[in-house]
């Protein structure tokens, strides 16, 4: 049968995967589908699991055999999908020898993009993650603020269809991570990537995403995937709209279901 | 950090800003030093110390002024040993340390070589590659070679070791391949643990270097010291070992500098 390519077939595709590192089972039976242009945010109870899914989907780690992974309409092996995703780890990672534009346009340099040009490129796109002037500052000189700008705009600029970030403002202090987050929003609905977006801050789910999905506890499979039909742009005060507040309600309760689950068991087992 | 909110300066003031503690250190250096020179001036003829047991400086200085020809030729001839030794140990250290990263069973097989070849005293060594390279310039080389592969090794291994798994995960996401990322993450990552190794190094193959020079050989700073040693020429014994302790020095700053240079960032996590 040929696989259907039509516009309606989702990004990302992951059906019955399940992946085991030895004896721990990290995911069962793990399906979810990303649809090109949406904004995906997963939460879960700690140990889910969510970083597991990440490394399958940005081609790092393999999943047990019998599961089905499709990007782009097609099958395809998770080590496929290396180079084809932009991923972004929860620490910058920002290499200390390289400068703000030279750490920006390392996964350009590594697909073999011409140096000169892609320097031109980042450094056009500084001021809109805020990072004019600093151009030739090396990540020592900068605050956890700028380094994950920088690394948001690494991720930016190899530029893929599908986004993974993880965390990335997992480090920052609740000010700092609010204005990030709006900014996001902000570069997104220019951009409009498809993002995968990994948090443990239920607020930073539902202010971000078209949809969250809320993970079970370890082995982890997605429990619910629930639309938020907020209008864009959304301000800071949507966090206390009573729209947004019965959506907080309904995922909290799923996590904290998910979260006893996982403390009986761990208990039982103690 | 407020380094972080501070625009960057003008390039000019910048340098100026750079210059200004390295003027003043040097400045500290001629100081010390001159103190030090006057210091063993002063105690030679205070103490009425005999010059077998310590010249004065003064007469170690005319003592190279009258023959400086010799002492420039000796200096030129076991710095370029040294410098020849020393290359090719870093050479072979930093490739050892790749290779031994990327085949565990190679270095399964040779490290214990290695560290048995180590263990053999430098002077008993001296003697073998003299008996295989003849009094050559090649035969000192090598002896420093011999004493400056061995920590360059090591070095480059742990510093490749330590490298942050999620920055490989992360290059690896990109699509890197073992070329990139070795060029790209590692090499510059274990470069401040190998340039600890180089700092030894530079030190330890100039001994290699001199130690060679007594197997045999008419020019050389090892050659002047062991003449001198046998016609109990004190002062000139003194001139050789000033020549060394000068290319020591300049070799070791000359490694620093270098290390100051590339190694920036410091050992930021």
């Amino acid at each position: 049968m040929p696989e259907p390519m039509d516009a309606t077939s989702p990004l990302l595709e992951l059906r019955g995967i399940d992946k085991t590192f030895g004896a721990v089972q990290a995911v069962r039976g793990l399906s979810l589908s990303v649809p090109a242009g949406e904004f995906v945010t997963v939460v879960g109870p700690s140990g889910c699991g969510k970083s597991t899914l990440f490394n399958m989907v940005a081609g790092l780690d393999e999943p047990d055999t019998g599961g089905a992974m499709r990007f782009k309409g097609r099958g395809c092996h998770a080590r496929e999908l290396l180079g084809r995703v932009s991923f972004m780890p929860q620490r910058d990672l920002l290499l200390p020898w390289r400068n703000v534009i030279d750490n920006a346009i390392l996964a350009n340099e590594i697909e073999g993009a011409d140096r000169k040009t892609a320097r031109a490129k980042a450094l056009r796109m500084l001021p809109e993650f805020g990072l004019t002037g600093f151009e030739a500052q090396y990540p020592h000189q900068l605050s956890g603020g700028m380094r994950q700008r920088v690394a948001l705009m690494r991720t930016f600029l190899f530029e893929r269809e599908l986004m993974l970030l993880d965390e990335p403002f997992g480090a920052l202090d609740a000010l700092t991570r609010s204005i990030m987050q709006r900014w996001l929003l902000d570069v997104w609905e220019r951009h409009r990537r498809t993002v995968l977006f990994i948090t443990h801050d239920v607020d930073e789910a539902i202010f971000l995403g078209d949809r969250v999905l809320v993970m079970t506890a370890r082995p982890g499979a997605v429990k619910l995937a629930l639309p938020v039909n907020l209008p864009r742009p959304r301000p800071a005060e949507l966090v206390t709209s009573p729209e947004f507040i019965a959506i907080k309600r309904e995922i909290l309760a799923a996590i904290e279901e998910e979260s006893m689950k996982s403390f009986q068991s761990s208990g039982m087992a103690a | 950090m407020s380094g972080a909110v501070a625009l960057p300066a003008p390039r000019g003031a910048a340098g100026l800003r750079r210059a200004a503690p390295v003027l003043m250190g040097l400045g500290r250096l001629v100081l010390g030093l001159g103190i030090a020179a006057a210091v063993w001036e002063g105690a030679v003829l205070g103490f009425g110390i005999r010059p077998e047991y310590l010249p004065r400086l003064s007469a170690i200085l005319s003592t190279i002024a009258a023959t400086p020809e010799a002492y420039a030729a000796g200096f030129l001839r076991t710095a370029l040993e040294t410098l020849i030794g020393f290359a090719a140990g870093v050479a072979v250290g930093v490739l050892n340390g790749v290779l031994f990263l990327r085949a565990p069973v190679l270095r399964d097989m040779l490290f214990p070589v290695f560290v048995v070849s180590q263990t053999i005293p430098v002077i008993a060594f001296g003697a073998l590659v003299v008996l295989w390279f003849g009094n050559t310039l090649l035969a000192k080389a090598v002896i420093a070679f011999y004493l400056t592969f061995f920590p360059v090794t090591v070095n480059t291994l742990v510093g490749l070791q330590s490298v942050d798994p999620r920055q490989m995960a992360l290059l690896r996401s990109f699509g890197a391949t073992g070329r990139q990322v070795l060029l790209r993450l590692l090499l510059p990552s274990a470069l401040p643990q190998i340039f600890v190794a180089l700092r030894l190094g530079a030190s330890l193959s100039l001994v290699g270097a001199i130690v060679g020079e007594w197997f045999g050989d008419t020019t050389g700073l090892g050659v002047i010291l062991l003449q001198a040693m046998y016609t109990e020429q004190v002062t000139v014994m003194w001139a050789a070992i000033l020549c060394a302790a000068v290319l020591g020095t300049g070799f070791y700053a000359l490694v620093a500098l270098a290390e100051r240079y590339l190694v920036f960032w410091g050992a930021e996590a």
